[in-house]
């Protein structure tokens, strides 16, 4: 189903026979995007979880209440609700999944937008870093550290340290690529 | 799914998983994905990467970084290994992290410490750490050992340099042994 966005939300709107089609791809197109918004800012993969299924459970009951305004710009909508849910979720740590009834939801898969990255074959990519890469890598994403306390433990600008991070982050990339086993999984 | 006509560049999407732009930088990274399925897909490759590093803890530790890991409620359980020592390992049910406890060395005027991790059998060289963390008055070095290692080779030579008025290396093998 390749209609647009604003098309998928109004036939769920009119409430016929081709609104759960029409629920569930808005649910394949949006549950990745996400997914990826809770990693990033809820920093916890179960989190992510319940989010996707927090978000797509309150759009699509705006959805069939024709509560979604603007249909046409269901992407706001969704970041919109995605948003104040993880702003809720950070606040209280409640976990919304699991409210039912839609049953869109249940084909879902919340897990990551990628596969097959394994953490021991990421070891051995990182073996093949320069030691000040792999410090920088380790040190943005095993400590949290800020781009600025990383440039002067490591007496570089941060400018230096973003722009070895960036090749640090392709080259792991590439590196993990070229192993046999792994492939991403389509969008 | 379509193609970008302002795709986000990689160094962007690296500085964003890196939470290492501004808020409103942020705000409009996320404006950009949830309309845009072609930079979604970049960005999941990037967030591969660094989410999985995330997961991963530095091969060795110091003691106060494993104590806030216990006091986090991670099951830590502790094998000590002696100088040449060679000996199998199991990963149990039960245990979120091994610490292969490097014994023996003799750390009391060690400057720094490194770390050499090779597979007994191939000799290939997993990785090489300049400066680990160490334990002076336990004399040891504290290499953590996380369930995903199971992905690894089972057979590890461990080789620690102690850089000191004399260099000395150590060397230890641990075979693991990983639940099916």
């Amino acid at each position: 189903m390749d209609a647009p966005d604003g098309e998928l939300i109004r036939t769920i709107a009119a409430g016929g026979p081709d609104g759960p089609r029409a629920e569930a791809e808005l649910c394949r197109r949006f549950a990745p995007r996400i997914y990826l918004y809770g990693r990033r800012h809820l920093r916890d993969e179960d989190r992510a979880r319940d989010l996707v299924q927090a978000v797509l459970l309150a759009v699509l009951q705006a959805a069939r209440a024709g509560r979604v305004t603007e249909p046409d710009h269901a992407d706001r909508f969704m970041l919109g609700t995605c948003r104040n849910l993880a702003s809720r979720v950070r606040a209280t740590e409640a976990r919304h999944a699991g409210e039912g009834g839609l049953e869109a939801l249940e084909a879902i898969e919340s897990a990551p937008p990628w596969d097959g990255v394994d953490a021991g074959a990421l070891i051995r990519c990182l073996g093949t870093l320069d030691e000040r890469s792999r410090q920088i890598v380790m040190l943005t994403f095993q400590e949290d550290c800020e781009t600025d306390v990383i440039a002067a433990r490591l007496t570089m600008t941060s400018g230096n340290v973003r722009v070895t991070r960036h090749r640090a982050v392709a080259s792991l990339r590439r590196c993990l690529d070229a192993r046999p086993l792994q492939q991403e999984r389509p969008q | 799914m379509s193609a970008c006509a302002h795709p986000i560049p990689w160094a962007i999407l690296v500085d964003y998983w890196a939470g290492a732009l501004t808020v409103p930088e942020t705000d409009q990274v996320d404006e950009h994905l949830f309309g845009c399925g072609a930079c979604t897909a970049a960005s999941a490759r990037v967030a591969s990467v660094t989410e999985t590093a995330r997961q991963i803890l530095p091969p060795a530790l110091s003691r106060a970084r494993l104590d806030s890991l216990r006091a986090g409620g991670l099951r830590v359980r502790e094998n000590a290994f002696s100088p040449g020592e060679r000996r199998t390992v199991g990963f149990d049910g039960g245990v979120d992290l091994l610490i292969h406890r490097l014994a023996g060395l003799d750390l009391a005027g060690a400057d720094h410490v490194s770390l050499q991790v090779l597979v007994e059998s191939t000799g290939e060289r997993l990785f090489a750490l300049d400066h680990v963390p160490f334990e002076r008055d336990e004399g040891a070095v504290l290499i953590a050992c996380q369930r995903h290692f199971a992905s690894l080779p089972p057979d590890t030579r461990f080789e620690v340099t102690v850089h000191a008025a004399t260099v000395t290396n150590v060397a230890y093998t641990i075979l693991h042994q990983f639940p099916a």
